[in-house]
């Protein structure tokens, strides 16, 4: 029986000094286990992200680089998020300009969540496909974009002409723009097809009204604008005049779905907008 | 009595507090003061009239112990402490349950997080999340050991049938136990194999009214949501805990009752003595047992604890997915016969067959009524339970992922270099020295082991997947059959669908900060029409995400080791 007692006793003071062993290691562990969730997370995030996200927002969240089910190159419709104007900043540039006054981190989860514009609902609260959990893991999937190379480049922020004929007359772009560039960047780069419609007719206008007439009607629009200042303001505050017809009835707003953010996208290269004014207005 | 005021006066201060504190010692042991206590560990003789014997009479938690044992059955053979061991492991899960129940609430929304939070919030909540699951394996194993015993000895045998009765029900709430909080967590391998064992559960032979009406209470709808958890949350911590308890304490009784059953060859054939205990054969449970029942239970902390600090880490995969069906759904290894019967015989049969059989193994004492307990004959029934033992293991092994469904050659390598979940292969492998670049299998990278090691699990991998037709010295030759359609198939030693001459290679690069993705390739031409076809299979890998920590586990299998 004491051979009993002797063994029991060390052995349960073995069992308390390994447990007091793991307690003095435990502050470490916790440390290397603390970021573990956003980590796998992060992870979880960039395979739906992978799966849903980059036909609109382009492998590499850029909206440079956009590819359908097939493989091929289309327009990305949706908003750069791996972009400086997006991450950078307790209060970045993207949030000013939606006039969002909560958390980056909560701009960007409503954002998936309840869908902004273009951009379709993904929480299922909101009838979209994804649980909470898989909403958040994209939200901390798009914001580990954020870095110090990304933020240390400046946010480019181009100070437009009030009236395009001094912007077509500045030093900023070579007039008259070229079409068939503008073609381009309504049909890919921007994206405009997908809401306008192809200019040819080829495929109707789906949510924003047709531009095919626009040359004739955007002069009758606004008194004292002419087609050309008409599409040019409209491209940089699409909420200020709203268009009578669009495809599913009249059109909706102020404020108006079209994305607000040509203005600071088309800012990284202003001919942009000259070649697409030509696009749109060629002769 | 004198207060204690008046005993001051009488024998002084000191004198006054011994007799206190040996007053107290009598009251707590229901029977025994301070001297009786010492004397008991001392191994002496006790005083006349016993006073060890009376915490059995007038105490609480000894009243269903017997106050002496039959030395035939204090060695460790023939119990082997299976019995005190599967009681020890109940207590020990219910208060390690007790501390994790703390941190999680049943809801499909919480679940997952409180797991994250037990392990990185909360002080020892790894391990205490580790000792809980490693005891509840532990306890599926000695419950069953303890089975075994009882049939090898013959205890089973009368009058002790309803003993055995109990005992089954006993082992059956043990793996629901087990079993059924392997849903709390939420993840991936809980909502799978709860799904898998529920469906099995609706293919019982019955009208589809009746199994669509069990799917329905099981799951709490169509399909495993907010309500099945809750259900079997509650499942886990309330009806069977309680349902062991009660059974435990009917149990208990009958052994106390009936006495433990002497080893057989002990007693003459059809007699039972385990009551009639001579005076020179008694072994008294204070303080023999008990000192020996307390040793045990030190042992199996000491056990329980280190093991759940170095040894056995409880998995947690990703977030339960009721959409994404992973690639091999395994049940926990108690289960995994019926898994394996599975692919032996209809879903209805087998459904069918297991309470069948446990009404069988219920019943089996009340039937076999052969009144020799003696080995020598019992030929035909430790045959029997032998050739069960044997095919049960063998059910096991068919249904462990070893014998499982082979899916196309370049996914058994990507799951083996880089599964789906947890930290196996290349995963494991620190971040750091995931050097963004193009690898090819087996290089050898200078300066990184890690690296290197899994290079070297990515060829061995890729070895038993491919052959050459080309005299390509890294596969071996491909074994070519055609087939009644015209294609022609290549095999290997280890499989028929076997990628002839394939190139593969490992791809690292860095997506994000602190995120970088794996991405396996494989190119393979078809020999016959020259035709490309590549495939590829991404895993994302985060700084943080901690898998160098799960490595350190024997049961988790990392590239590193």
């Amino acid at each position: 029986m004491q051979i009993k007692i002797v063994i029991g006793t060390i052995a349960f003071m073995i069992a308390m000094m390994v447990l007091g062993y793991s307690a003095l290691r435990e502050p470490a562990r916790l440390g290397r286990f603390t970021n573990a969730e956003v980590g796998r997370s992060i992870e979880a995030g960039s395979e739906i992200f992978a799966n849903n996200c980059t036909t609109c927002h382009g492998t590499d969240g850029t909206a440079q680089n956009c590819v359908d089910s097939t493989g091929n190159q289309i327009a990305c419709q949706g908003l750069p998020l791996n972009y400086n104007a997006l991450l950078c900043g307790d209060v970045s540039q993207r949030m000013t300009d939606m006039n969002w006054s909560g958390t980056k981190a909560n701009y960007v989860l409503t954002t998936i969540s309840a869908g902004r514009g273009a951009m379709p609902t993904w929480h299922e609260q909101f009838g979209g496909p994804l649980r909470p959990d898989q909403v958040q893991n994209v939200a901390n999937f798009v914001l580990n974009w954020e870095s110090e190379t990304l933020c240390s480049a400046p946010v480019v922020t181009y100070e437009w002409p009030d009236q395009v004929t001094d912007f077509l007359s500045g030093p900023d772009v070579t007039s008259p723009g070229d079409a068939t560039r503008g073609a381009d960047l309504y049909a890919v780069t921007y994206g405009c097809a997908a809401c306008h419609g192809a200019h040819d007719g080829s495929t109707p206008a789906a949510i924003g009204p047709s531009l095919i007439d626009i040359k004739t009607n955007g002069a009758t629009r606004v008194d004292g604008m002419d087609a050309q200042q008409y599409v040019y303001h409209s491209i940089l505050f699409p909420s200020d005049f709203i268009a009578p017809e669009c495809p599913t009835g009249p059109c909706a707003g102020p404020p108006s779905v079209m994305p607000a953010n040509f203005a600071s996208r088309m800012g990284d290269n202003p001919q942009d907008m000259a070649d697409m004014l030509a696009f749109l207005l060629g002769e | 009595m004198a207060t204690f005021v008046e005993q001051v006066r009488e024998m002084g201060i000191k004198q006054a507090i011994v007799t206190k504190a040996d007053d107290v010692v009598e009251r707590l042991t229901a029977g025994m003061n301070i001297n009786d206590v010492r004397a008991a560990l001392r191994g002496d003789e006790p005083r006349r009239p016993n006073p060890r014997l009376r915490p059995h009479a007038d105490g609480f938690w000894l009243h269903i112990r017997p106050s002496f044992y039959h030395t035939g059955v204090t060695n460790i053979y023939p119990t082997f402490r299976l019995g005190w061991l599967s009681t020890f492991m109940l207590v020990w899960e219910t208060i390690t349950g007790l501390i994790l129940m703390v941190f999680y609430t049943p809801s499909p929304l919480s679940a997952y997080g409180n797991m994250w939070n037990i392990l990185g919030n909360v002080p020892l909540g790894q391990l205490f999340r580790n000792m809980h699951r490693l005891g509840a394996e532990v306890m599926v194993l000695v419950v069953a050991m303890h089975m075994l015993r009882t049939f090898v000895t013959g205890s089973y045998k009368k009058p002790r049938q309803f003993t055995w009765a109990t005992g089954m029900l006993l082992l059956v709430f043990t793996i629901f136990l087990s079993f059924s909080g392997y849903l709390l967590p939420w993840d991936q391998l809980a909502y799978w194999a709860l799904t898998v064992f529920i469906s099995g559960g609706a293919a019982a032979p019955a009208p589809a009214f009746v199994n669509e009406n069990i799917m329905l209470i099981l799951q709490g709808g169509p399909a495993l949501g907010a309500d099945g958890l809750l259900r079997w949350y509650l499942l886990h911590v309330l009806l069977l805990p309680l349902l062991a308890g009660i059974f435990f304490f009917v149990h208990y009784y009958k052994v106390v009752l009936y006495g433990i059953s002497l080893p057989p060859g002990r007693e003459q054939v059809g007699e039972d003595t385990a009551k009639r205990v001579p005076k020179d054969e008694r072994t008294y449970y204070i303080p023999d047992i008990l000192t020996s029942e307390l040793m045990w239970s030190a042992l199996a902390t000491l056990f329980l604890v280190a093991g759940a600090l170095w040894l056995w880490d409880a998995p947690l995969e990703t977030h339960a997915d009721p959409v994404v069906t992973p690639l091999h759904v395994v049940a926990p290894w108690y289960l995994s016969w019926s898994q394996g019967w599975l692919k032996l015989a209809d879903k209805t049969l087998v459904v069918g067959f297991i309470p069948l059989l446990l009404v069988a193994f219920i019943v089996m004492p009340y039937i076999e009524v052969g009144k020799s307990r003696r080995y020598a004959d019992r030929r035909v029934g430790l045959t029997v339970a032998m050739l069960f033992i044997a095919a049960m293991l063998v059910s096991n092994w068919m249904g462990s992922p070893e014998f499982r469904v082979q899916s196309s050659p370049d996914r058994e390598v990507s799951i083996q270099v880089l599964p789906e979940e947890g930290p196996g292969g290349i995963k494991g492998i620190p971040y750091e020295h995931l050097t963004p670049g193009t690898y090819s299998p087996g290089q050898v990278i200078d300066g990184n082991p890690f690296l290197t090691r899994g290079l070297e699990l990515f060829q061995s991998a890729m070895y038993q997947q491919s052959c050459t037709l080309t005299g390509n010295p890294q596969w071996t030759a491909c074994t070519v059959e055609t087939l009644d359609n015209g294609t022609r198939r290549f095999s290997n030693f280890f499989t028929t669908d076997a990628m002839p001459d394939p190139v593969a290679h490992l791809e690292i690069v860095e997506v994000q900060p602190n995120l970088k993705e794996l991405i396996l390739h494989y190119e393979i031409t078809n020999p016959d029409t020259g035709a490309v076809s590549k495939t590829e299979w991404t895993r994302p890998r985060h700084a943080f995400s901690n898998y160098e920590e799960e490595c350190r586990f024997l049961n988790k299998s990392c590239a590193t080791d």
